[in-house]
């Protein structure tokens, strides 16, 4: 690459010349097609307009006679250079601009996510006990999510043992579990910092704001029911079990930092191979 | 390119000076009627396109002004009719196509050191055919009741669905205007769209490869295919419909043997990518901006660039997405749900993109600067109800209601009017040598953010309730009065902004400061010639080494041309 030097002078700069011609012939033009709702003369005569402009045009495509030389203007302010100098923004190492390097084995999400579910759930039936003193009726609101017709049950029924409520909800309780769980263990590495925090606290709380907004839909049967105090208490404790659980698992390596060549799994003399130390 | 202390270069003789005086004013109309300089037809585009956006502004303002209360008798359901047609094709005809062609006119040869378009009276001829296109389907008014004493302006909606076209329920002449103005028009679009990809592909200046280009000339070539591709569908559709209307033939009249579907396949071909034709401008005017006012170099140039091109590919290929509701096959719906959320990526990464050369950057709220970034707030709202409206069962639901008309237009005018708005006080000084009123634009920002929010996401709600499009009245039992309300008093905001846009633009076209060649202290080509710039662009052909030649003329001691 050289420096930007200077280009020549232009001797001579010509213009095409200022023509009527392609107004002449969209005039016509569109006189033509407004003929077919108005009347044939019309068109008639937007057809002679349109050939007049042709021709002209034609006649003007000719290069040698019809172009014109430019008219002097006013010269552009010469561009100067700064001295003010540039800044650079400078890579800080400590922030986040790249994918982690390590993550928690998604393994440590499912576990975390099942230990979480089964705190949860000894919290939520221990609420029911306490408060009315049945073990199914937090299990059978939980089936209302999928079975409609929970909703329209009585507190009696709710409170006694209904095969499809236990499996139903334990069903529910399983997939939700491992399925957040998962979703800590892929989110967490990417948090800044105060992972159990944001593990413990924060997300139960957006989750329980989320439920709250839209429970009446999901579930009308929960939503009679809900003490939303032990709801959210329920949550926190799945927070709390799944994000330790998650945080205490070691890291393993990504692959963020290798070399493209290396990831493609490209063996030859000078690359290292999958996953070796540098 | 010329550097400092290069002075005595041009060939050209004395500079006229203002002691020249003014010609008459009728030499003054003739030279803009014969002019075919790339500068001028592209402020004509631009003005006509503004005055049409009044015009448009007014339709929509009396459509909300019928709709603000239940029962109201402003208008009839005819005039109704009439009014959502009209608004509708001159804000997508008439307003968006000018103006983007206008600026595209203005720009590309200044940004990739040319002295003209490639065909310059082709170009003449495509803003001709445009202008008496327009004024052809406004001839309607007067013109649409024809040899049976029906109709006035076309009342079909912008996208002219069959069967309502047909003889039988269109009588009069005002469906025939609507298909012939917007026919004249586009074909001149067509020959614009042509000119500039003969001109980005064939006339660049030394060193401007195409990896060298600036993102605008690149999204503005795209957005030229696009235009090449998708408007001969709908100017054979519109024939077809002719041949229907006034020859007797059956194309679109499936009780004859013809198919209503038909028109809709052949219309929404050009209509979706006639949506990115559209927003396309919008993304290259802020691709331009933000870097500027946030003193750094756009993020991810090349991945800019293939996100273009993947938006202008992809759009080919989502339009059935209008088409959900009409019963086509769950596998058709399936492929387009899933083609509608692909184009989310490369509009995604176009987002992630403007938001990363913002961060770290120096940024200048001016005027532009603020229309860009409220460009990229609803443009993300529009985008991410788009997102919703692609998935099927979710467009069944809100299917021809007011979430969609609140959707496109947080596309559309928080997208494309933002991106047109923020372009206005950013080149405006270049073509008219004044600057416009900071003041004044910041008081429209303002003004405008809290109208079009007001109004269009208002409309989202009694979308949701269950309005649909397209009514001229409504019961007071069915819930929608406030969201009406509030829809309408955000027109009166939205007046109000474009009345100071309007009063800006004329008092600084005499009053304004002077401008200088670069304001902004930008980085294209464009900015390195006078404000405004003569008739042949530059005294030199320029010769440029990076994709931001000014940056390396002003830093000599660090130019791009070294990293790229």
């Amino acid at each position: 690459m050289t420096e930007p030097t200077h280009t020549k002078n232009i001797r001579e700069i010509e213009l095409p010349q200022p023509t009527a011609s392609p107004m002449v012939t969209a005039f016509g033009f569109t006189l033509m097609v407004a003929g077919i709702v108005t009347n044939w003369i019309v068109a008639i005569v937007g057809c002679v307009i349109m050939f007049v402009g042709i021709v002209k045009w034609f006649g003007q495509s000719n290069p040698e006679s019809k172009e014109m030389p430019a008219v002097p203007a006013p010269k552009p302010t010469p561009i100067v250079p700064r001295v003010d100098g540039v800044a650079h923004l400078i890579s800080d190492s400590g922030h986040r601009a790249r994918l982690p390097l390590a993550i928690h084995p998604y393994s440590a999400g499912i576990v975390g996510g099942l230990l979480g579910g089964v705190v949860m759930a000894l919290v939520a039936v221990g609420w029911s006990l306490a408060m009315h003193g049945s073990l199914w009726y937090t299990v059978n609101l939980l089936a209302g999510c999928m079975l409609s017709d929970f909703a329209e049950q009585t507190t009696e029924q709710l409170y006694a043992f209904q095969t499809a409520g236990i499996i139903v909800g334990v069903m529910i309780q399983l997939v939700m579990s491992v399925s957040v769980g998962l979703l800590y263990g892929v989110v967490m590495p990417l948090l800044p910092r105060l992972h159990l925090l944001f593990a413990a606290i924060l997300i139960p709380l957006m989750w329980s704001g989320l439920t709250w907004a839209s429970i009446s839909v999901i579930n009308p049967a929960l939503s009679e029911h809900i003490n939303w105090l032990w709801f959210v208490i329920s949550q926190i404790s799945f927070g709390i079990v799944t994000g330790w659980w998650i945080i205490r698992s070691e890291k393993v390596s990504t692959m963020q930092n290798w070399h493209y060549l290396e990831r493609m799994g490209i063996d030859s003399p000078g690359v290292r191979k999958m996953g070796e130390a540098e | 390119m010329r550097l400092a202390g290069d002075s005595e270069v041009s060939t050209l003789e004395t500079p006229i000076g203002p002691a020249t005086g003014r010609p008459p004013f009728l030499s003054q109309l003739h030279e803009w009627v014969t002019t075919v300089d790339h500068k001028k037809l592209g402020s004509m585009y631009v003005v006509c396109g503004i005055i049409y956006m009044i015009i448009a502004g007014l339709e929509a303002s009396m459509m909300r002004w019928q709709l603000a209360w239940p029962g109201q008798t402003v208008l009839t359901p005819e005039e109704f009719n009439r009014l959502f047609t009209m608004h509708g094709t001159t804000m997508v005809f008439f307003v968006g196509m000018p103006i983007l062609l206008g600026s595209a006119n203005i720009m590309i040869p200044l940004m990739i050191g040319a002295r003209d378009l490639a065909f310059p009276r082709l170009n003449a001829f495509g803003f001709w055919l445009f202008l008496f296109g327009s004024i052809l389907l406004y001839f309607s008014y007067f013109g649409g009741q024809g040899l049976y004493g029906m109709g006035s302006a076309p009342d079909v909606g912008w996208f002219a669905y069959a069967p309502l076209t047909e003889r039988t329920y269109s009588r009069g002449h005002s469906t025939d205007y609507w298909i012939l103005g917007i026919f004249v028009a586009g074909i001149g679009s067509t020959a614009t769209g042509i000119n500039f990809i003969a001109t980005i592909l064939g006339m660049r200046c030394r060193g401007m490869t195409l990896m060298k280009m600036p993102l605008f000339v690149w999204i503005m070539l795209v957005d030229a295919i696009l235009i090449v591709i998708a408007l001969p569908p709908l100017a054979a559709a519109q024939i077809m419909l002719l041949f229907d209307r006034l020859l007797g033939a059956h194309f679109f009249d499936a009780q004859a043997g013809g198919s209503a579907l038909l028109w809709q396949n052949l219309f929404w071909f050009f209509g979706h990518p006639e949506v990115y034709i559209l927003i396309l401008p919008a993304f290259a005017y802020v691709t331009e901006i933000i870097p500027v006012f946030s003193r750094k170099v756009i993020f991810g140039y090349p991945l800019m660039v293939a996100a273009t091109v993947a938006i202008g590919f992809i759009s080919l290929g989502v339009w059935v997405h209008h088409m959900f509701s009409v019963g086509l096959s769950p596998l058709i719906n399936a492929i387009f749900m899933a083609s509608t959320m692909l184009v989310g990526v490369p509009t995604g990464i176009k987002m992630f993109n403007w938001t990363a050369t913002m961060i770290g950057g120096k940024i200048r709220f001016d005027t532009p600067m603020l229309f860009s970034i409220g460009f990229l707030c609803q443009f993300l709202m529009g985008g991410l109800t788009g997102i919703f409206l692609a998935t099927v069962p979710f467009d069944w639901q809100v299917s021809d209601s007011y979430f969609v008309v609140g959707h496109f237009h947080y596309v559309l005018f928080g997208g494309l009017i933002f991106g047109i708005l923020a372009a206005t006080f950013y080149w405006y000084p270049k073509v008219t040598g004044r600057m416009m009123s900071e003041t004044l634009g910041k008081w429209q920002f303002w003004l405008l953010i809290i109208g079009f929010n007001m109004t269009f996401g208002a409309m989202h709600v009694s979308g949701l309730l269950g309005m649909p499009r397209r009514i001229y009245t409504y019961q007071t039992e069915r819930g929608w009065d406030l969201w009406n309300l509030l829809t309408s008093i955000g027109v009166i905001f939205q007046i109000a902004a474009f009345t100071l846009f309007a009063i800006n633009l004329l008092h600084s076209a005499f009053k304004g400061r002077r401008a200088g060649d670069d304001p902004w202290d930008a980085w294209t080509l464009e900015w390195s010639t006078t404000s405004p710039p003569p008739a042949h662009n530059f005294d030199e052909d320029p010769v440029v080494y990076s994709r931001r030649p000014l940056w390396d003329l002003k830093h000599p001691e660090d130019p791009d041309w070294k990293y790229e």
